[in-house]
């Protein structure tokens, strides 16, 4: 038997088949008629390239584009499973079943296990087609599936260059949009005073609506810009001992506090994995919003905390207004209110801002409330670094 | 008092004098974020964080430097000097609070880049309220260089 | 003897703001000599009394904005504190700009002191009259040159 390779079969079956170039990896010339005369009377319309040895095999895989590689165990100058290794180099998805005389059990389960995709046993060539086509189809799906992730992962990086060019154009906008406001609402504020009395009745309403519309804009804009910045300078997360940060807040709220007479309570907080301080930001809106929407006695609030598996959950719970079931997922969207202007100072994107920054740190936020009955804001926080190790507390 | 959280650096030897403006400053509070430094070789080791302040750094300088000129050891103006002639510290608002009124020690320090200057009133009320005032637009309405107690940096952006 | 007006220089491109601190300035007590300029290179001829400016007088405070056309803010300040003539004359940094790098900036290059101008009205006047109560009511200022 020379080294040279043979081409075999290229007869026409019966009816028109499944086209299938196939590549062989075997030294007895009668073995290998045997699997083309196999494949051929299932129907395939199968063009088969034998070769013996390495160089051999390397060659026509690179110039036939075999869909199947069908190897034989043992050869003179070579092993079968070696040219699993080949396949891999050459950077090629190609199924390669093992044909072979007598292969224990234990070393057919070893070779699929190394990557063959399937064995046959020569003298159960039967099984052959069947194998091929199982092969085919396993590799159609496998492809199938990346091609789905590919075109995933392209429509996430458009997402997020979409949301990146958004929030860019929202900080610009609110940025630019303070010159010429502050502008407005100085000379309105400055007309008001000045001409307060001196030019007809509806003089002052108008500059009235002018200015108080110019200063709602203001606050408008500054919370806007805000909103869009949070994330945007980068949040770096750290160990964050949400202890600390509540001194710190209480703090900054120590007026509010003091001014309505608010008790807050809290129990012992967690340390948590997040940018530290927006950690601040959404205790502080949290306390802020439960002094606010405080009813007719002076606000309790309680800040607690308790682990949820991998993560804290805390909670802020007031003795408030309440709210009511079919707003609690309102609450959470930028500028929504519930109240009229007159009656609860804001604009409605506190909550906004606390649902951003507990989404981007890897959690989630939710109210529990009834009206009249108070309400329990909870969010959760990571407790240590995805990427890293638990944090020692 | 932990050191790294000083917003005045008071640099008088007269006790009367520190005395009084400890409690104009008091009366606003900001008497509790006070350092005080009797001489000019003290007020040099705060602010470039040497000898017994070694453990203090740049980046933690304080928000204002009232600083006397008839001091032992060092002298006022030339803790001034040191202080604007040096990157580290260059940005430190340093206001001069002396009773001196010699137009030259005004000439000089403002050419040496003092933030101001001002003459300590003989009169027990004007002075206080000289202190509370000056306190008062230094921390409040002016923004100096440091935000949360920290330094900014020119390289920095927040 | 009378003690002449102490003399401020506004340097803002923003008509809308010089006009703002004027009034200001206006409603105090304290009178004052005001000028105003619009941009960087205008405030330096104004400052060295050239061509147009020769009868300027020399301010005992500038207010300075950042924000300028043709030269800004921090080479105006750069400009000033290089020449002698003009290095001891007290400068507000007065902006809207936040920014750390613009505060720290400044003060290396010599403010004396830097003020945030707000957005709203009673602030806007309440700063103003703080500047001119301290640098006008409390400090010595540096010894007229001329």
């Amino acid at each position: 038997m020379s080294g040279a390779a043979t081409q075999l079969g290229t007869q026409t079956p019966p009816q028109p088949g499944l086209k299938l170039r196939a590549l062989l990896l075997e030294d007895n010339a009668l073995d290998a008629a045997l699997v083309v005369r196999a494949l051929f009377k299932d129907g395939f319309d199968v063009k088969a390239h034998v070769v013996q040895d390495e160089a051999a095999f390397t060659n026509a895989l690179r110039d036939d584009s075999p869909e199947v590689v069908l190897a034989d165990y043992n050869l003179p100058t070579w092993k079968g499973m070696e040219a699993l290794k080949v396949i891999r180099q050459e950077g090629l998805d190609i199924p390669m079943i093992l044909v072979s005389g007598a292969l224990g059990d234990v070393t057919a389960v070893e070779c699929i296990k190394q990557g063959a995709t399937d064995y046959v046993l020569k003298d159960g060539l039967a099984r052959l087609p069947e194998v091929i086509r199982r092969a085919l189809r396993e590799k159609e799906e496998r492809s199938l599936r990346r091609k789905v992730q590919e075109d995933l992962a392209r429509k996430a990086d458009e997402l997020a260059r979409s949301n990146a060019d958004l929030e860019q154009f929202a900080y610009v906008a609110s940025h630019d949009l303070q010159e010429p406001l502050r502008m407005v609402t100085a000379y309105t504020q400055l007309l008001a005073e000045r001409y307060r009395g001196k030019l007809d009745e509806n003089a002052d309403k108008f500059i009235g609506y002018a200015s108080e519309g110019a200063l709602r804009m203001q606050v408008l804009i500054q919370d806007l810009l805000a909103f869009s910045r949070v994330g945007r300078n980068g949040s770096t997360s750290n160990s964050v001992d949400c202890n600390a940060v509540m001194a710190e807040v209480l703090q900054t709220l120590s007026p509010a506090i003091r001014e309505s007479g608010a008790v807050v309570t809290c129990g012992t907080l967690p340390t948590v994995w997040a940018d530290r301080t927006q950690v601040a930001q959404v205790f502080q809106n949290l306390i802020g919003n439960a002094i606010k929407f405080r009813g007719k006695e002076p606000p309790a609030v309680s800040v607690q905390a308790e682990k949820s598996g991998e993560q804290w959950q805390c909670s802020v719970s007031d003795n408030g207004i309440g709210i009511d079931s079919e707003y609690v997922e309102k609450i959470f969207v930028v500028f929504q209110r519930l109240h009229a202007r007159d009656e609860y100072p804001g604009n409605g994107i506190g909550l906004a801002i606390c649902k951003k920054i507990v989404e981007r740190n890897g959690g989630k936020i939710w109210v529990e409330s009834q009206p009249g009955c108070g309400s329990t804001f909870k969010f959760t926080l990571p407790s240590h670094d995805p990427e890293g190790e638990e944090v020692a507390r | 008092m932990n050191s790294t959280e000083v917003d005045i650096l008071l640099v008088d030897d007269s006790q009367e004098d520190v005395d009084l403006t400890l409690h104009a400053l008091r009366s606003e509070n900001l008497a509790n974020r006070v350092f005080v430094a009797r001489d000019g070789e003290e007020a040099l080791e705060f602010l470039f964080c040497t000898g017994p302040h070694a453990e203090r750094s740049f980046d933690h300088p304080p928000k204002l430097v009232l600083l006397d000129l008839k001091l032992p050891k060092i002298d006022g103006m030339q803790v001034l000097e040191r202080v604007k002639n040096d990157d580290r510290t260059r940005t430190i608002p340093v206001v001069l609070l002396t009773s001196s009124k010699e137009d030259r020690d005004r000439m000089v320090g403002y050419n040496l880049g003092v933030n101001s200057y001002l003459q300590k009133p003989v009169d027990f009320d004007a002075f206080r309220k000289l202190v509370k005032l000056s306190g008062l637009y230094w921390l409040v309405t002016n923004q100096p260089p440091v935000a949360n107690g920290k330094a900014y940096s020119a390289g920095q952006s927040k | 003897m009378t003690k002449s007006l102490p003399r401020v220089l506004i340097v803002d491109d923003n008509p809308a703001d010089v006009c703002l601190v004027r009034e200001a300035l206006a409603v105090t007590e304290r009178e004052s000599e005001v000028s105003s300029v619009g941009d960087g290179v205008e405030a330096m001829s104004f400052l060295t009394r050239k061509e147009k400016f020769a009868d300027a007088f020399c301010p005992d405070l500038v207010i300075l904005d950042l924000n300028l056309p043709r030269k800004d803010g921090q080479a105006v300040l750069a400009s000033m504190k290089a020449a002698p003539a003009l290095r001891k004359i007290p400068v507000v940094i007065f902006s809207t700009s936040q920014l750390p790098k613009d505060i720290v900036r400044s003060y290396e290059l010599g403010a004396n002191c830097y003020v945030r101008k707000p957005g709203n009205l009673n602030e806007f006047f309440y700063a103003v009259r703080s500047i001119e109560d301290f640098w006008f009511g409390f400090v010595n200022l540096p010894p007229r040159g001329e």
